[in-house]
């Protein structure tokens, strides 16, 4: 597992995230470069079926960015995603997905060494928790 | 075997694991079950007739098999009547999605195969029970399938439906055209047209049940997660407005809405609806962002109330429609 590089899914808001991950790269702060970055208008419009999928087709980890409560472009788009979030930890967690492997977090345009902060953080909690493997097949793959 | 000179189209009926409902549905077509003996021959239904397996025919042209995959013995009787049927048809949720066995996914150790309940299990008939499978499966992860007919049981209307257009070909145009009012277009006018739907069709509707649930569908705003027997008020509105976890906007239209007509609410026997990726993402995005709050501590209260997310959203479907649980696609579906 020596060689195992984390893949982690980032939905990242145009507005507040996207911006911030941009400046990161801009201002040359140090990152892991485990993040595909995918640009949403809102994280509100992050469909938990997004998430399920990322890991379905082999993410190790997925990222969800956007405003601050109070500051989303679409007045409360970010607070939808809040309010999804738990619920779809709680489904993952049953499916087998550690809870380090799915975040939410508000990063705003302002906070670019936020962003490289979280995801070198994410990436180290990834990196450990090893590759994601679905429930079931686990046993079967390290019996082989 | 013929009647009137012309050959009865041959029938078998078959259930794995599963409880038989689906069996009890052919029966439960009321007076339609001797309209059917006139076109079909049943020349193979252990359950009904007590046929042995040594008296299947050498070819059967449809047969009805219901209930997942589970243990070996499964297995071989998917295989022996995939062999032996030209059409072989997934009957109710087991055979099409895994069903309700399938939940034993969500514990799934992965394990190797294991006997039922110890080693000296033992039948009526005095024989070992059969070793389980590590996972249960739908009949489609293990042998071709060429149609799909949903449900917990299916209901009557569209099990008739599935046999009027499977079985009764050339039969009387009243008939068919009863069969093809009731599904999507593209089967209907191939029931209309005399031929054979496209393989691997469903028998189910395309829309998801809120399509034909009649109820009053007004804002949605979750506050609690409620029981039916909490909350259910007869006013006509959405079940899921008023609080209870009803799966219709995740789930297959086909039903006509029974449940959700009745006052229960849906729990997504037909499987999810086409535009439905992962019915349990779609749940939680239905219910979660409905939470009538914008504190983290208050939602995370809310959350708390559900018990047993994944048993709920993929009661029967978690072997085959569960992104995260099912082989992925273009791996070899018997797993074994």
């Amino acid at each position: 597992m020596s060689g195992f590089e984390p893949k982690i899914v980032a939905f990242l808001c145009n507005w507040c995230t996207y911006v911030a991950a941009d400046a990161a790269g801009v201002s040359r702060f140090v990152q892991q470069p485990n993040v595909r970055v995918i640009r949403v208008n809102c994280s509100g419009m992050v469909d938990p079926s997004y998430v399920v999928k990322a890991f379905a087709s082999g993410a190790d980890g997925v990222l969800v960015g956007g405003c601050w409560p109070g500051d989303c472009h679409y007045v409360a788009g970010n607070i939808k995603a809040m309010r999804r979030a738990p619920l779809l930890q709680k489904l993952l967690d049953q499916l087998g997905v550690e809870a380090l492997r799915f975040r939410l977090k508000w990063i705003a345009a302002s906070e670019p060494s936020q962003f490289a902060k979280t995801v070198n953080e994410m990436t180290e909690q990834v990196r450990k928790l090893g590759p994601f493997v679905r429930k079931g097949l686990r046993a079967k793959r390290s019996a082989a | 075997v013929s009647q009137g000179g012309r050959p009865r189209t041959t029938l078998a009926v078959h259930t794995a694991t599963g409880c038989r409902a689906c069996e009890h549905g052919v029966l439960d077509l009321d007076q339609e079950v001797t309209a059917l003996g006139r076109f079909a021959d049943p020349v193979f239904w252990p359950y009904v007739l007590g046929t042995p397996w040594e008296a299947l025919p050498r070819e059967v042209d449809v047969t009805f098999f219901a209930g997942a995959v589970r243990t070996e013995t499964d297995r071989e009787a998917a295989r022996r009547l995939r062999d032996r049927s030209r059409i072989l048809v997934a009957v109710g949720a087991c055979a099409a999605f895994g069903g309700l066995p399938g939940l034993t996914n969500l514990a799934a150790s992965g394990g190797s195969a294991e006997p039922a309940a110890g080693e000296d299990a033992a039948g009526d008939d005095g024989a070992a029970a059969p070793a389980l499978a590590p996972a249960t499966l739908s009949l489609a992860q293990v042998v071709a399938v060429d149609y799909f007919v949903p449900g917990c049981p299916p209901t009557p209307a569209l099990l008739w439906t599935a046999a009027l257009a499977l079985l009764c070909r050339g039969e009387s145009a009243a008939r068919l055209s009863f069969a093809a009012g009731r599904l999507p277009e593209r089967i209907a006018e191939a029931i209309a047209a005399g031929v054979l739907p496209p393989r691997g069709s469903t028998f189910a509707g395309e829309r998801a049940v809120c399509g034909s649930c009649s109820r009053v569908k007004e804002e949605k705003r979750f506050e609690v997660c409620k029981r039916p027997f909490q909350a259910y008020q007869e006013t006509g509105r959405c079940l899921l407005e008023q609080g209870l976890v009803c799966q219709g906007v995740a789930t297959q239209e086909g039903c006509g809405g029974l449940c959700t007509g009745a006052g229960a609410p849906c729990r997504g026997c037909f499987g999810k609806a086409p535009a439905v990726f992962d019915p349990g993402a779609k749940m939680v995005a239905a219910i979660g962002s409905t939470f009538d709050s914008a504190k983290a501590d208050e939602i995370a209260e809310l959350v708390d109330g559900f018990p047993d997310l994944a048993g709920t959203f993929y009661r029967y479907t978690a072997p085959s429609q569960c992104a995260l649980l099912a082989p992925p696609p273009g791996a070899a579906g018997g797993g074994a």
